[in-house]
């Protein structure tokens, strides 16, 4: 039973760890608000599927919010996380989707007609589902551990450093849609 | 930290340890390895710096395919030496091998805790350098050899493999080398700063940390903000090096051939590497600094002059650290007013700077100072960084920069900064913990030697540098025997050669030194130096969970040294208070 | 041969080292103490060497700024260097200064203070008023500094241009080309996808504005006469650098740069002080690959007279790359 300044250590680590992660995204975005500017830039309609895939990924951090209050009421977590990992797994299908329509429109991330704007396009998009990739795996983990009815509310370490993850996962996806959508 | 009672095997004691104090010393020894790498690279260099075109017997040490058939080093494995000597100087010695060690070895020993917040990622933090110092050595054998671009990697140089031999795998390898680097840098970091947050002991509030603590904590924040921006420069350089993408590249022709990038600035790429490249510097530099002022403590039995001073200084030149990166590419081009917005900030800096030397100074004012090893190198510190701090200030002023960027002024002035004042404070915390980290003592003869021998070569070499450039010598130039107006200059260029190659040898005093030490040194008292944090209060043999019983409790600041009115002169920190004695 | 000869000296080195450190052993076993432990000995010993060697490094950089002061750079030879040739005396005054009184006031107090057993410490851990003022001084200085860097800065980055002659300097693996803009002081469009052949600028023959430029691999400039550089690279990043003058700039392949100067002294003039030797001389200061050690260009400042009789013999893009 780990104490309780042990899980403060930890969800700390976790807090640092996304301070990087957005400095990283920094870096690329002020890439982006660079180079847009200069010119040769080739303006275009996103995909529709990240649409879906936003909409998806808020809903999917809105059904994490509910976890707690199962834990309360002493029931599993197991059907809402399953939810979640499903959820994060169609935002990634979506993503997928996106990038085909992309492709389909001539928005190409590099060679023979592609441009600056799509190479962004790419490299944001991508980057950001990596460090999903991160959060999926970490909802595997606590669904399988869910399924055994690990979780209490006294004790539910990994599903409130997986939500918090989660819950940056989608307010970055947040800010990225906006950036690519409204700058 | 609950459970301390596990069997220890060979490999989860010396090769995959979770404990703090293995793990740094896994840091300290592969950084002194890759010290020597470095160095021997720069003999190499230097060689031919002073016999240019010649043959010489250290050419034995490169791969084949590096020298002609007259015997002569290739220019562009030139390039490839000076290269991974900065890369390997900069990050792998003086940062993981200078705040590997330290922070992991001292953290939790001076706030009084079993362990780091997560000894499973600190493990991970040592392994991923680990499995980058692997690939950073193989790109050396690669066709085309290691990355060849400088340090600095700008574009186009380094996405073109057309443009010199070593932007081709080499420079491929580096980038994966420096990611895992990276990564295994901020997970380190990470560490750090959550257990000074957390795991304090009762009574060490953080105002009672030791300078070298708070040192740390400071360097860890800069590194988990800035390191990152360095992996989104390199991600965008990767994309453009194998996919094809203009983030940098635009308007090339190469071997004849118009490339098809469009649109992008190589000096994108200049602007993001900065923002990790400047505050690199104060990372390597202020665990330095952290440590001397612990030494010189210790050393002079007097407080260090001005805690709270240097604890603000210290805080005051991390911000700052992140808003002057635009002084390395004051020729760039940029908007002037831009240059005008940089030279400000970056001649405010000097400040905090001035502010630690005095209180230096102010320290060693009417002390009693013991002459270890380690203190000779905290001095050595100090004359350091008066020397290169103060030519910082002609870089650091955009008119006079324009004359002397690039130049052997600037070479001169970084090394003397990094190579003398850092790597003086990392030999200062080596000799000052070495009976803490292995219980034994090192040889104070042989460290005598070590320091005088290396202090009169290191100024023997960096020195004459700023005449070098002031003369206009170019940095990274094979050979200065193209110009009629540097022939002069071939005498310094001599001396410097001499010095560097004596200053070289000389480290076998500390080599030898350090690994007899281990092994056959006079075994360690507890508290050797006398001194008041409470690394020192735990065994000579050290033990996991660091203290035998229950944790030490904090009732003082850590610099009761000489305090009136005590027995002796010093007092550790988990001392309780004598009755009617105040807090200082 | 050799390398055995240098595996025997390190491996007698390491012995000697091995032997010094059994002496110590034996001796500590002997006098029973611990030979580790610093004396007052110790102290005054390495108190006197901070001394001998502390001032003995200022002395050497003394006699470093005597013995190489003929080697530095001449005073330069632009109306912008001469200003900032000002500004660097003054402030390498001032770090002088201040590293003449801190450096031995260092080595000064580690002798003095040099540790003896019967001698104790001054507790004296921190003073308001001394950290105020040398927090004050240095920033009114620095800001002096500053204020006056910055002015220097604006005049050399900012200067009338409307005068001055456009002068295109361009940059490959591993030489310059400059390319005057002729008559009509504008330099006529340039494309790296016209590079071809004898046209090696990619200069854009259609382009009326350039049939007067003249491309040269050799640069002559009117004394007194202002001259705005236009810098472009091929491939990558180089950095024309013309020291004399104390110009610089950084050449980057899809950006154009510029930096305009009025060089004051004839290469003439510069001959009889430096000796018939010298030239003005273009060199790349930004790694650029294997040959960027000999990347240059002669500059020639000569007055109005032979540089006009100079630019009048050159050929014009028209007579050069439109004739086939």
């Amino acid at each position: 039973m780990a104490t309780i300044v042990e899980n403060n250590a930890k969800k700390q680590l976790l807090w640092i760890g996304m301070g990087s992660i957005i400095m990283f995204f920094g870096g690329l975005t002020s890439a982006y608000i660079v180079r847009k500017p200069e010119g040769n830039w080739l303006e275009f309609v996103l995909p529709e599927y990240f649409t879906i895939s936003t909409i998806i990924i808020v809903f999917s951090s809105i059904v994490l919010f509910f976890v707690k209050g199962q834990l309360r009421k002493n029931n599993s977590a197991f059907q809402l996380v399953l939810s979640v990992l499903l959820l994060g797994l169609l935002f990634t299908f979506f993503q997928f989707k996106g990038w085909q329509q992309l492709i389909s429109q001539g928005i190409y991330l590099t060679g023979e007609g592609s441009n600056a704007s799509g190479s962004f396009l790419y490299v944001l998009t991508l980057a950001h589902l990596v460090h999903l990739l991160g959060g999926l795996v970490a909802l595997i983990y606590v669904t399988i551990q869910a399924k055994k009815n690990i979780f209490t509310t006294k004790d539910s370490l990994a599903i409130d450093l997986t939500s918090v993850y989660w819950h940056f996962l989608a307010l970055l996806w947040l800010f990225l849609y906006a950036l690519l959508n409204f700058y | 930290m609950s459970d301390h009672h596990h069997k220890e095997t060979f490999i989860t004691k010396y090769i995959f340890s979770t404990d703090h104090k293995m793990i740094a010393k896994q840091f300290l020894i592969t950084g002194m390895f890759m010290a020597l790498v470095g160095m021997l690279m720069s003999a190499v260099f230097r060689v031919q710096l002073a016999n240019p075109g010649e043959y010489s017997v250290l050419y034995n040490l490169l791969p084949g395919g590096w020298i002609s058939e007259d015997g002569a080093l290739n220019p562009d494995k030139y390039l490839a030496l000076v290269t991974m000597h900065g890369t390997i100087l900069v990050f792998w010695v003086l940062t993981a091998g200078l705040s590997g060690t330290f922070a992991n070895f001292l953290i939790p020993l001076q706030i009084g805790a079993r362990d780091m917040a997560s000894g499973f990622i600190n493990m991970l933090s040592y392994w991923f350098f680990f499995i980058a110092t692997v690939i950073l050595m193989s790109s050396i054998y690669v066709e085309g050899g290691p990355a060849s671009s400088g340090w600095t990697i700008y574009p186009p140089l380094s996405a073109l493999p057309e443009a010199i031999p070593g932007s081709g795998t080499g420079m491929t390898l580096w980038l994966l080398s420096i990611t895992l680097f990276v990564v295994g840098s901020l997970l380190g970091g990470l560490n750090y700063i959550v257990t000074i947050l957390n795991l304090r002991t009762k009574g060490m509030s953080m105002q009672r940390m030791p300078l070298t603590c708070w040192a740390l904590f400071v360097t860890a924040i800069l590194g988990v903000l800035s390191f990152p921006v360095l992996l989104s420069c390199g991600l965008l350089l990767l994309f453009d090096r194998s996919f094809g993408t203009s983030f940098y590249l635009s308007d090339i022709i190469i071997n004849g051939e118009a490339l098809h990038y469009a649109g992008g600035s190589p000096i994108l790429f200049e602007h993001l590497f900065w923002f990790l490249g400047h505050p690199e510097v104060y990372i390597i530099l202020l665990p330095a600094l952290g440590i001397v002022s612990e030494v010189i403590a210790v050393n002079s039995r007097k407080p260090i002059f001005g805690y709270k001073a240097m604890v603000g200084a210290i805080l005051l030149i991390a911000f700052l650290s992140f808003i002057v990166w635009g002084h390395h590419m004051f020729m760039t081009g940029m908007n002037p007013f831009l240059g005008s917005v940089f030279t400000f900030t970056t001649l405010l800096i000097a400040i905090p700077s001035a502010v630690k030397v005095f209180n230096w100074l102010a320290t060693l004012w009417r002390a009693n100072i013991r002459f270890t090893p380690a203190m000779l190198f905290a001095i050595g510190t100090v004359s350091a960084f008066i020397t290169g701090g103060l030519t910082g200030l002609i870089l650091g002023d955009s008119a006079l920069d324009i004359n002397v960027h690039d130049t052997y002024f600037v070479v001169g002035h970084f090394h003397i900064v990094m190579g003398l004042s850092a790597i003086y404070g990392m030999y200062a915390g080596v000799y000052h913990w070495f009976p803490k980290m292995y219980g034994k003592m090192m040889n104070k003869t042989l460290g005598y030697m070590h320091f005088w021998t290396t202090f009169i070569c290191a100024y023997g070499v960096f020195f004459p540098m700023h005449f070098l450039g002031l003369a206009g010598l170019p940095r990274r130039y094979y050979t200065n025997s193209s110009f009629p107006m540097f022939d002069g200059l071939s005498d310094i260029n001599e001396i410097i050669t001499f010095f560097a190659l004596a200053g070289a040898v000389a480290q076998a005093i500390f080599i030898f030194n350090f690994v007899y030490s281990i092994f056959k040194g006079t075994k360690a008292s507890k508290n050797p130096w006398k001194a008041n944090t409470l690394e020192w209060t735990t065994p000579v043999e050290r033990i996991h969970g660091n203290w035998p019983g229950e944790l030490p409790v904090v009732t003082r600041w850590a610099y009761d040294y000489s305090k009136p009115g005590a027995e002796e002169d010093y007092i550790p920190q988990n001392v309780p208070l004598k009755e009617g004695e105040e807090e200082h | 041969m050799t390398n055995l000869l240098i595996a025997l000296v390190v491996f007698l080195t390491i012995a000697a080292m091995v032997q010094l450190v059994r002496v110590n052993e034996l001796l500590s076993e002997i006098t029973n103490k611990d030979t580790n432990e610093v004396t007052d000995e110790d102290n005054n010993q390495n108190g006197i060497l901070f001394i001998i060697i502390g001032f003995g490094f200022l002395a050497f950089v003394i006699w470093q700024m005597i013995t190489w002061d003929h080697l530095l750079l001449p005073p330069a030879s632009s109306v912008h260097g001469a200003e900032i040739d000002g500004l660097m005396q003054v402030s390498m005054t001032l770090i002088l200064v201040v590293f003449f009184a801190l450096t031995p006031m260092l080595f000064y107090f580690a002798y003095k203070y040099r540790g003896k057993k019967e001698n104790t410490a001054y507790f004296f851990a921190h003073n308001n008023r001394l950290e105020v003022a040398w927090t004050v001084i240095p920033t009114i200085v620095l800001t002096a500094l500053i204020i006056y860097g910055l002015r220097t800065w604006d005049r050399a980055m900012n200067p009338d241009v409307s005068d001055a002659t456009v002068i295109e300097v361009y940059s490959k693996q591993f030489d310059w080309t400059a390319r005057y803009s002729g008559a009509d002081n504008i330099l006529g469009d340039a494309n790296f996808r016209l590079v071809e052949g004898r046209n090696t600028l990619g200069v854009d023959i259609n382009d009326e504005k350039a049939a007067d430029d003249i491309v040269v691999r050799e640069v002559h400039l009117p004394v007194n006469k202002p001259v705005l550089l236009k810098f472009r690279s091929r491939d990558v990043i180089h950095s024309a650098f013309l020291p004399h003058f104390r110009v610089q700039m950084n050449c980057v392949p899809g950006l154009s740069t510029q930096f305009a100067f009025t060089p004051t002294k004839t290469t003439a003039e510069m001959k009889e002080n430096e000796g018939e030797d010298f030239e003005y001389v273009l060199l790349c200061n930004k790694i650029c690959g294997s040959a960027h050690f000999n990347m240059q260009m002669k500059f020639v400042v000569e007055s109005e007279e032979d540089y006009n009789k100079w630019i009048n013999s050159q050929k014009t893009v028209q007579n050069t790359l439109t004739l086939k």
